[in-house]
């Protein structure tokens, strides 16, 4: 029951299903807690912004210091005009972010957790990179794929190389987020059955059981660093591969 | 906000203050400088998970190469039924761009345990200009 380390991922109809354009579509407790993140993060901002003192308060720096992160990242990767591109970027790692750190409240569902929502995440950046370098180069933008010192007579291959590269950036940009978030949830969840069902024997399972509460403390935090860490990588990567659209040379 | 000392040189009747004043923007200068380079060097305080997680970057980046090459083999084989073939010639090619990925995210992630810390420049030497 309690103990089966997979349950938390389950989804379920909340409202619905209605039946819209042919398609069974339904509020599920994952689209609830995308609307909780995306309000989180409305709200914190805007009351991080409301006071607009010069020395900031708590909350206040705590917005200043988000902003600060993700405006550095951008502009260190891509440069001045890559600011366009800030407020993208600022809205994936906010979202991935507070979706990572919300799922880490108990009995709250991990939105991240999710391949299908990682991946939609990853494929629409991917997508975007290639249509911002299609509008920014037009066929020029392809000669990503064709580096250049490379003899004729090895060149398809190269290319057919990286093209495969390429496409394989979606995949390991969603694939990397979920896994880390699936496996650290049903990790810290097996530790916590394990404590439950030590408990349960009584005797020396009470003893036995303070090792495995130990490693899920310690997992706890590991998994509040991975959520903001992968946030972070989320983010970067997302600025690396913009700067491919933006300049296309290798 | 350290106050720049109190002026030592008595008042300069035809400068004033103005010495004093090029102190204390001198030494506001440097104060900018030095909370400018902290902010470029922040606490390091993912050490421990980042490594963790540049060994799950890389492992993902090969094996993301080696599924996209059999899920685009697995592709033209049903286009032209031809099996097994560019089933097996994509998955290799995919090994090869895993490979591939693998160390372009390992020249990108090199400074990773310090990109909390000092957001680097990227190892792509096209990003200056």
């Amino acid at each position: 029951m309690a103990n089966d380390p997979i349950h938390q991922f389950r989804i379920h109809d909340i409202a619905g299903p209605w039946n819209i354009l042919g398609h069974e579509i339904s509020f599920t407790n994952s689209a609830l807690f995308m609307g909780i993140t995306v309000a989180t993060i409305t709200g914190v901002l805007l009351l991080a912004a409301r006071k607009r003192s010069l020395v900031p308060g708590r909350l206040q720096s705590v917005g200043e210091m988000w902003y600060g992160l993700v405006h550095n990242m951008v502009d260190n990767v891509l440069g001045k005009e890559g600011a366009k591109f800030f407020p993208l970027v600022f809205s994936l790692f906010s979202f991935v972010l507070v979706a990572n750190l919300l799922g880490m409240f108990p009995y709250f569902f991990t939105v991240t957790s999710h391949v299908i929502v990682t991946a939609s995440l990853a494929l629409f950046v991917v997508l975007l990179v290639v249509v911002v370098g299609i509008v920014k180069h037009g066929l020029g933008w392809f000669k990503l794929f064709v580096p250049h010192g490379v003899p004729l007579a090895i060149l398809p291959f190269i290319s057919l190389i990286e093209i495969i590269s390429f496409l394989s950036r979606p995949i390991s940009l969603g694939l990397r987020l979920f896994g880390n978030m699936l496996a650290g949830h049903i990790v810290l969840k097996v530790f916590a059955g394990f404590v439950v069902s030590l408990l349960a024997l009584g005797g020396v399972g009470i003893l036995g059981s303070l090792a495995p509460m130990a490693m899920a403390v310690a997992l706890t935090a590991l998994e509040f660093l991975v959520a903001g860490l992968q946030a972070f990588v989320f983010a970067i990567l997302t600025c690396v591969y913009l700067n491919d659209a933006l300049h296309p040379s290798h | 906000m350290a106050r720049p000392a109190k002026p030592k040189t008595p008042p300069d009747p035809e400068l004033g203050d103005i010495p004093d004043r090029l102190k204390e923007l001198s030494s506001r200068l440097a104060q900018e400088k030095s909370t400018h380079a902290a902010q470029e060097n922040p606490p390091r305080q993912y050490q421990g998970a980042g490594d963790y997680s540049k060994g799950y970057r890389l492992i993902s980046e090969f094996v993301a190469g080696i599924l996209v090459g059999a899920a685009v083999g697995y592709g033209l084989d049903k286009l032209f039924s031809t099996l097994p073939l560019f089933l097996i010639i994509f998955v290799l090619v995919g090994f090869a761009a895993g490979i591939l990925n693998m160390s372009r995210a390992a020249n990108r992630t090199s400074p990773t345990a310090e990109e909390l810390a000092k957001m680097p420049k990227p190892t792509n030497d096209d990003e200056d200009k």
